[in-house]
């Protein structure tokens, strides 16, 4: 039998949702004696991959959505973001070159950076994404 | 105080915006306004970032922003004390080397 979630939230697929998303994260990753560090920037790559969602699947309408779900299985941390907006194309979404000096577009650098691995699947048969990102608790740099 | 604010003041050639609270996707656009707004004041802007605790990465892009408008105006821009959260995202989009950062405005008059 698989341990209880860390965190499960559904929230609104709003801006103003995003402060109280990262405060539960923060909890939750303090439960788990995750140094500061290396907490902040989790709490950064999962503020970004929401307001990613909230900007870019549900082009900020507002009505939708959002399903986080936090685990821990050994000392892996696993991050799924279910949505339900229109499929998004993974191969649009890449990090870009941080050479370029513009704004916009750094939200998945800074997911890519902070993740050991990620992955974005639309759903075949329903409406929606998932996000899933993994992340080693040890062995690496914040 | 209010937790997340901003007040905008003149000193001199330069126009201070100073920002501080939490910096995210339900704000950023105001404070991208604000930043271009500024300009108006002065040819020369600085944001304060000192009372930053959060930034996100559009928050980031409205400093962007303001960079991009000062150089495509011949003008200066300037971001002063940013906080350690700030720091952090700054070097993790490798803009620490692009942004001029001053400890405060004497150093960005000097600088």
């Amino acid at each position: 039998m698989s341990a209880p979630p860390l965190l499960r939230i559904d929230f609104a697929a709003r801006a103003e949702s995003l402060a109280d998303v990262r405060a539960a994260v923060q909890r939750a990753l303090a439960t788990q004696h995750v140094d500061a560090r290396a907490a902040a920037r989790i709490v950064l790559a999962i503020d970004e991959a929401c307001a990613n969602i909230i900007r870019h699947a549900y082009r900020g309408c507002g009505d939708g959505h959002i399903a986080l779900r936090i685990e821990r299985r050994r000392g892996v941390l696993r991050f799924r973001l279910r949505d339900r907006a229109p499929a998004v194309d993974p191969g649009c979404v890449k990090p870009r070159d941080l050479s370029e000096c513009r704004p916009g577009g750094l939200g998945i650098n800074i997911i890519d950076d902070t993740m050991d691995h990620w992955r974005l699947r639309p759903l075949k048969h329903r409406c929606g994404n998932v996000l899933t990102m993994v992340r080693r608790l040890h062995a690496r740099k914040a | 105080m209010m937790d997340k604010g901003s007040e905008l003041r003149r000193e001199g050639d330069w126009a201070v915006l100073r920002i501080w609270g939490e910096v995210d996707l339900s704000w950023s656009q105001d404070v991208r306004r604000q930043v271009l707004e500024a300009y108006a004041k002065a040819k020369w802007l600085a944001v304060q970032l000192d009372g930053v605790s959060y930034i996100d990465s559009s928050g980031i892009a409205a400093l962007v922003e303001g960079f991009q408008h000062a150089r495509s105006k011949g003008g200066r821009f300037a971001l002063l004390a940013p906080s350690e959260a700030v720091r952090a995202v700054l070097e993790l989009a490798r803009l620490d080397r692009v942004f001029p950062i001053f400890a405060d405005l004497d150093a960005a008059r000097a600088g």
